[in-house]
């Protein structure tokens, strides 16, 4: 039932003993095996950040000639043009001034934007939505897999790593369920044996002991895990995580969605075999204070834009490998509410980061925001399953050949964000 | 001696039969453990019973059992009626635990709804809201905010999670009904509730206590009728809102209709997840169909308005006003439930083939969950699912039918079918010895229990087991954590795993107190060699340890060659309180720790944190 690696039991003792020094097999292993796979191309890497709290898409990437909108939010709306603070990005859409850091991705074709994209249940709930999203099965709570891992077991090949999808998250999220193998940790620097004072020595006769008893392990699963645990934590000493310089001068903010991408920027550099990357970033149930060009939604707006642009100055070298995808569980009401926020509503937008993506687009549709347009006379109508966005970006970028499992319940046609392949 | 111990085992018979008695379903023979024709010894049988029932075995509880009987100890686990004063004392300044939904509402209300009470009460400006401009303003809100509950006198809810995730762990850790916390554990994992949705977090202690462990050890239908009627399940799976039409109300909808709230009509997620996760399993022969006459049988089934401030709040009032009308229409209370005869759809249903009348209110929703709790195919569903919490992540079929056949034929008397379960030769098969991967919580409350430590703040124990890869009460999915190895078992969690048992052994986790002195009955080991036989005895009870030992000497060899080369040399590392030094100088004032005995000797809380960590102790 379970996916699980098989290296070591096929290279058997081999890998075993590799002293600090050393290369960890996997790693050896991760570049062969990409070598024989993908003709000497290095392993394609999704990065998706969940917002948490339903982003209000219509002051992301606001349609600001709607007269409608302007009327119904006195308190929020933001002017483009003649100095106004609102970005125009095509006459039509204009991007919050907290997001400036996407700006040049836009005009530089790099980052495409989906608007009206949501799920085609309409639960206005919190859980229920990010559940539905998460699982990839909008109508059924009960399936055991999130999407994410199913893509992991789509990619059609061996995971050769126990890098291969990490979530920079305390616990796994909704999206990393599942019977292939991922890994949750919150900080790359706990992935250590911690000893009281720091001693090396002690620490290392620890370990040692604690290495010999995981050999022994009557437990085949128990004792390869447990080899793959001490290569592992070997590796991430000898590259020193805490004293990591970005490169580029990135400047990653001091928020822990900022701390999270420059860990998924680590591994990446790293080399270990990372292939999906996920992180989470709070804050977006704007019910109050929603704000203008300051205020809680614009502070969020800030980390999240200024996180994504240095983690990818931090990559540049990487970049032709590396898509990064928002998503969000649903939008917000078009009308502020009574206290100067929006409540929960329907359809947000998502950004899509990569050389590769069909940019400097807003792909979607949105309507006229009259009454008659709206869902349920209140709510941004959804015109694009987030299936569809998801299914065509990790399909094409990460090579999937057959996802028919990868979204049972769905069936449509691409957007095209990404060209064909 | 024989005569006397036989007068004793015959008197605590009596008292168990005795106990029994009281309630009807409750017929237990005799019963016997199978266990020396597998070729265990009692020490050895008695070591797996307690490994599988209760949340770690220690030493002194083998002695205990085997003096007791092994099958005694098992059916006075089974009545779950021992005293409990340790764990009483440690819960006494927990006030959830006797608080009801309503007082909790009303208590730790929600953020959002405190915010909204402190507008409409004018405590915080409306425009303050809007017009906010930089962060402080913030600040000065959030003191109106922090003011204004105390003078409500509200709890945050962090402090209603923080009671419900100590108590849990304090119960597991220490009372003397194992075997009682170890099936709610398993029953809120199989109704689970994520405390991640909305209010549920506010009806998880009621549920957890009320529905789950008072139900945990008597028949199925009750635990299922129960949480089906819990206002943490109706909110949880949706069904509160589900509603269907019913022409005796059309008029009575109409002029109680309230714009916020309208019919949001037929919502099947509960009817799913009740014949998917909780009874006949996901194979267990039901049709989509199915699922919506499910669904629709159980329109109506919602939460009795709790709240005082809450949009039901009206409703309450006309309902109390006009009780017996309300009775006379159909409608039904029962503490927190409600049936809202209104809501229900009267029309005739048919499931699995059987016909529902036209007409029906909520005695069909209880004839349903009944024809469900005792059906073939979910006696087989539950059996396995039993099977594999107690005997391995595969379980032979043959024990499994054993397993079925109890349920059906005493119709899912949970007793019972434990019982089945235990005085089978397949639970005493050397195949399922030790074959349990400990769970992130087991095995931290494993180690807990076999220290004897002493916890005086649970929370940090619990950011362990969370780190570890479990945060309680937190699984989303209605599906619950998985029990299997493989889940339990990568690389980061095996490496925190370890980390685990070096904190607590070196008493690096705040609020719990180890002594590895008093461990050992305050006895100072001879050597460390000696140590490390000893503290393997005390740990791994009645496991093969030679070979632990074996791996674990280098760790001491080592030490003594440092030791040389650092005496010889003279050569201190400063800033280093775990370098060998500390091991002789008994007044080392590096120490973090306030013990100046030898219990706080870095090598020997190694040594502890070594085998706590090690491949052996994950397993159950």
């Amino acid at each position: 039932m379970s996916n699980r690696r098989v290296f070591l039991k096929n290279s058997g003792i081999a890998l075993f003993g590799i002293g600090l020094g050393g290369v960890p097999a996997f790693v050896v292993k991760a570049a062969e095996s990409f070598k024989q796979e993908k003709l000497y191309k290095k392993p394609k890497i999704l990065l998706c950040i969940f917002q948490r709290g339903a982003m209000d898409g219509l002051m992301a990437v606001t349609p600001f000639t709607d007269n409608y909108l302007k009327s119904a939010r006195p308190n929020l709306f933001i002017e483009a043009g003649n100095g106004n603070p609102l970005i125009d990005l095509d006459g039509k859409y204009g991007l919050h001034p907290a997001l400036k850091a996407f700006e040049k991705l836009f005009k530089e074709k790099r980052l495409a934007i989906v608007h009206g994209i949501g799920s085609p249940n309409n639960s206005r709930s919190h859980f229920d939505a990010q559940d539905y999203m998460e699982s990839g099965t909008p109508f059924s709570k009960s399936t055991n897999s999130g999407w994410l891992n199913r893509v992991v077991g789509l990619m059609g090949h061996e995971a050769v790593t126990p890098f291969r999808a990490v979530s920079i998250t305390t616990s796994l999220p909704r999206s990393f369920y599942g019977n292939n193998e991922a890994l949750a940790i919150s900080d790359l620097k706990n992935f250590s044996l911690q000893m009281r004072g720091n001693n090396v020595v002690a620490t290392n006769r620890v370990s040692n002991s604690l290495e010999d008893l995981y050999d022994d392990a009557a437990s085949s699963l128990i004792k390869e895990t447990g080899k793959e645990s001490f290569q592992a934590m070997k590796m991430l000493q000898k590259a020193d995580i805490a004293n990591y310089t970005p490169e580029n001068n990135a400047e990653y903010p001091a928020t822990a969605l900022g701390k999270s991408l420059k860990q998924i920027a680590q591994l990446i550099k790293l080399n270990v075999g990372l292939e999906v990357a996920f992180a989470e970033h709070g804050g977006w149930d704007t019910h109050f204070n929603q704000g203008k060009e300051m205020g809680t939604f614009a502070r969020s707006a800030t980390d999240l834009s200024n996180s994504i642009d240095a983690f990818w100055n931090d990559i540049e070298k990487y970049q032709d490998d590396v898509v990064v995808m928002t998503m969000t569980e649903f939008g917000r009401t078009v009308k502020q509410n009574g206290t100067g926020g929006t409540d929960h509503g329907r359809a947000s937008c998502n950004f899509i980061l990569g050389n590769n993506v069909q940019g400097g687009l807003v792909h979607g549709v949105i309507q006229p925001l009259t009454i008659e347009n709206l869902e349920d006379g209140r709510d941004l109508k959804v015109t694009t399953d987030f299936r569809t966005v998801f299914d065509e970006v990790a399909t094409k970028h990460l090579q999937i050949k057959d996802n028919g499992s990868l979204f049972p319940d769905w069936k449509g046609n691409y957007l095209g964000v990404m060209p064909s392949v | 001696m024989k005569k006397f111990s036989f007068y004793f085992l015959l008197l605590i018979c009596v008292a168990i039969l005795a106990s029994f008695s009281s309630s009807r379903n409750d017929y237990i023979k005799r019963i016997k453990f199978p266990y020396q024709k597998q070729g265990l010894t009692e020490r050895q049988a008695a070591a797996h019973l307690l490994s599988r029932f209760t949340y770690g075995a220690t030493q002194s509880m083998i002695d205990d059992v085997v003096k007791q009987g092994l099958e005694n100890w098992f059916l006075q686990q089974l009545n779950a009626n021992l005293p409990d004063e340790t764990l009483n004392e440690k819960l006494k300044s927990y006030d959830i635990l006797t608080m009801s939904n309503e007082t909790i509402l009303n208590k730790f209300p929600k953020k959002n709804d405190v915010i909204k009470m402190a507008v409409t009460e004018g405590v915080i400006d409306k425009e303050d809201l809007i017009e906010i401009k930089a962060n402080k303003k913030d600040s000065s809100y959030k003191k109106l905010l922090e003011n204004y509950m105390k003078q409500k006198v509200f709890l945050p809810e962090q402090e209603l999670m923080r009671q419900q995730i100590n108590q849990k762990i304090l119960r597991a850790s220490y009372s003397n009904n194992q075997l009682l916390e170890v099936m709610a554990d398993f029953w809120y994992n199989h109704f689970n509730i994520s405390a991640t949705k909305n209010q549920c977090l506010q009806f998880i202690p009621v549920y957890e206590r009320e529905n789950i462990r008072k139900n945990s050890l008597n028949n199925f239908e009750d635990l299922l009728l129960s949480t089906a009627k819990s206002p943490a399940m109706l909110l949880y799976l949706d069904n509160f809102s589900s509603s269907g039409t019913n022409e005796l109300f059309v008029n009575f909808n109409k002029r109680n209709s309230n714009k916020k709230q309208n019919n949001n009509g037929l919502n099947e997620n509960y009817a799913r997840e009740l014949m998917e996760l909780h009874t006949l399993g996901v194979d267990g022969g039901y049709t989509q169909s199915d699922v919506t006459e499910v669904a629709r049988i159980l329109t109506g089934w919602t939460i009795y308005p709790l709240n005082d401030y809450a949009p039901g709040a009206n409703f309450k009032k006309m309902l109390e006003k006009f009780k017996d009308k309300f009775s006379e229409k159909g409608f039904v209370r029962e503490g927190d439930f409600l049936f809202a005869a209104n809501r229900h759809d009267s029309k005739e249903k048919i499931v699995l083939g059987r016909k529902f009348k036209e007409g029906g209110g909520y005695e069909e929703g209880v004839e349903l969950l009944k024809m469900l709790a005792t059906h073939t195919s979910t006696a087989k569903f539950i059996s396995k699912k039993l099977a594999i919490k107690f005997v391995s992540d595969n379980p032979p079929q043959s024990l499994i039918d054993k397993m079925t056949q109890t349920f059906l034929t005493t119709k899912g008397n949970i007793k019972q079918v434990l019982i089945t379960m235990a005085t089978s030769s397949e639970f005493w098969s050397k195949d399922a010895l030790r074959e349990k991967i400990k769970s992130p919580f087991e095995l931290a409350i494993s180690a807990v229990r076999i220290l004897h430590a002493d916890i005086k703040r649970p929370m940090a124990l619990n950011n362990w087991i969370t780190t570890m890869g479990q945060k309680i009460y937190f699984y989303q999915a209605p599906t619950g954590f998985p029990d299997n190895a493989a889940y339990w078992v990568n690389t980061g969690a095996l490496l925190n795993r370890m980390n685990f048992g070096l904190a607590i052994a070196a008493n690096k986790i705040a609020g719990v107190k180890v002594n590895l002195t008093e461990l050992n009955q305050n006895k100072e080991p001879e050597s460390a060699e000696k140590a490390l036989e000893i503290y393997a005895k005390i740990l791994l009870p009645e496991r093969n340890i030679t070979s632990t030992i074996k791996r674990v000497q280098p760790l001491l060899q080592e030490q003594n060659l440092i030791e040389k080369i650092n005496k010889s040399t003279a050569k201190n590392e400063e800033n280093n309180n775990l370098s060998v030094d500390e091991s002789t100088d008994k007044y080392n004032h590096n120490s973090e720790n306030n013990f100046s005995s030898f219990g706080s000797n870095p090598v020997f809380m190694q040594v502890v944190g070594v085998i706590l960590g090690s491949p052996e102790f994950q397993r159950r």
